[in-house]
């Protein structure tokens, strides 16, 4: 898989917050879930990249091209949804689309009419009338009716209900199956990553802590679970994180074999993405 | 670039009526109520001065509310031709203002004058260099800020205002006297001069926006 859009030592200073040498690959045919805590430098690098926020310093590349050079190019292939829309209320979907549509060299007006009818969503219905649920699926149809190549969402599962974060997730993972299609999705909500995604970056306070293919992430660490008896000074030390109890203790580690030898009796489970995350920023 | 300016008067779609009536009602108003000055030029300039800048002022309070710009960077839409968009919206407003005046003119000849070219071209003129400050500014200083700031100058223009006027006719300053060509070369010079100001801060407010965070 060759990368769509590398990162390379991207600085930005804010100054109450700073992005700190941010570098990460985004893999072809890959739904990417960037995670952190809110605040973390999730939008700070989605804005970047967008360029929405200036750079202090880095490259971004998109197919190994500077995208400042080829800013049209890459912008008319990617397709975006930020984390609060940033829709003009007042407008109608239709309207709404009208402004939006004639920006993109290859938008494709039956594509849209077909996100449209299948999300349920009216041509005139207002925009601050909708749901959440039902403006996250608009900013999609906008987002991918011109065929982008790679599609980048700000926190887009953020305050929505169960249902329509699985109906989101099933949207990505058709989206997805089309050949060269490619996802960097930021979310808090780490369960939604659990079940799509394929690559994880993690940020926290502004610095990449670890960019790597889930499933291998996940079985490279161990949630760990026993008797508090097994926790001495020596033990101690091959835990990420570790929550002790009265009744026994839990942490992440990521030395199962070593776990495995040195503490006979305790249990290891695989972790969720959340587990690996807050084990990584609490360090 | 014609969909970002249609998208500013679809922003302000709340307020086309009033502003239709305005841009009828007003220069008739003022034509009645004023008899010390070239009527015709003041009732045209004032009245598509109010209307622009109400325009414009909605347009912004809503890009400011919405951050919808931010989004619209985030598409293949340059910084630039968003920038250019705003002025054509200020050009599209006066051609419009102007287009009413005429009609108002022709329909009802007694009570408004036609307009003549030298009217026009001072009209621009003064629009250009009242935009040319404003629309930096408020690139430069957001929605919020450049607000209080062109609410001070709202306050000090009356007095300032007619003290330059004064000033200028205690000194017998004109236009006239200032270029030693013929009347209809001076009105294209307006222009002109117009379009130069106009070119300039758009230039400007193009700098100042592209270094902007949205």
């Amino acid at each position: 898989m060759k990368p769509i859009l590398e990162v390379k030592g991207l600085k930005k200073d804010l100054g109450t917050f700073a992005l700190k040498d941010i570098s990460f690959s985004l893999l072809e045919g890959c739904i990417t879930g960037f995670i952190g805590v809110n605040g973390a430098g999730k939008t700070t690098t989605i804005k970047s990249i967008l360029g929405l926020i200036l750079k202090d310093a880095g490259e971004i590349a998109f197919y190994g091209k500077d995208i400042q050079l080829i800013e049209r190019e890459f912008k008319n292939r990617i397709g975006i949804v930020l984390d609060d829309g940033y829709f003009y209320e007042d407008l109608t979907l239709l309207e709404m689309k009208n402004i939006i549509a004639p920006a993109y060299s290859n938008w494709d007006e039956a594509v849209f009419k077909k996100h449209m009818e299948h999300f349920g969503l009216p041509f005139n219905q207002q925009i601050s009338t909708l749901s959440k649920g039902m403006r996250m699926k608009y900013a999609i149809a906008l987002a991918i009716s011109h065929h982008p190549d790679l599609l980048i969402m700000d926190e887009p599962t953020s305050g929505l209900d169960p249902q329509v974060r699985m109906e989101l997730m099933d949207i990505l993972l058709n989206f997805i199956k089309q050949d060269g299609k490619s996802v960097f999705f930021s979310s808090h909500i780490t369960s939604d990553l659990d079940k799509v995604a394929d690559m994880l970056i993690l940020i926290d306070k502004g610095g990449i802590i670890l960019s790597e293919e889930k499933d291998i992430l996940l079985d490279r660490h161990g949630l760990v679970k026993g008797d508090t008896k097994e926790i001495n000074e020596h033990t101690r030390g091959l835990f990420l994180s570790l929550h002790e109890t009265e009744y026994g203790f839990s942490g992440l580690t990521d030395n199962k074999t070593v776990v495995r030898q040195q503490m006979g009796n305790v249990l290891i489970e695989r972790p969720t993405i959340e587990d690996v995350m807050l084990s990584y920023i609490r360090r | 670039m014609y969909h970002l300016v249609k998208k500013d008067f679809l922003l302000a779609k709340k307020y086309w009526f009033i502003m239709l009536i305005a841009a009828f009602v007003l220069p008739i108003f003022i034509n009645i109520k004023v008899d010390f000055m070239p009527r015709g030029f003041l009732a045209f300039f004032l009245s598509t001065l109010f209307i622009q800048y109400l325009l414009f002022n909605s347009v912004s309070m809503i890009e400011y509310k919405y951050k919808g710009h931010a989004l619209l960077c985030a598409t293949p839409y340059t910084r630039r031709a968003m920038v250019r968009a705003k002025y054509l919206f200020i050009l599209a407003i006066f051609v419009g203002c102007y287009i009413s005046y005429c009609l108002l003119a022709i329909f009802i000849p007694t009570k408004i004058e036609m307009l003549s070219l030298s009217d026009v071209g001072v009209s621009i003129l003064i629009v250009a260099v009242i935009f040319g400050i404003i629309i930096p500014v408020q690139y430069r200083f957001g929605y919020e800020k450049s607000k209080y700031i062109f609410m001070f100058i709202i306050f000090l223009f009356p007095f300032v205002f007619p003290m330059m006027i004064e000033s200028m006719q205690a000194h017998q300053i004109g236009l006239q006297d200032l270029l030693p060509f013929s009347q209809i070369v001076q009105d294209f010079f307006l222009g002109i001069l117009a379009l130069l100001i106009s070119w300039m801060s758009m230039g400007l407010s193009t700098r100042i926006y592209s270094k902007q965070n949205l």
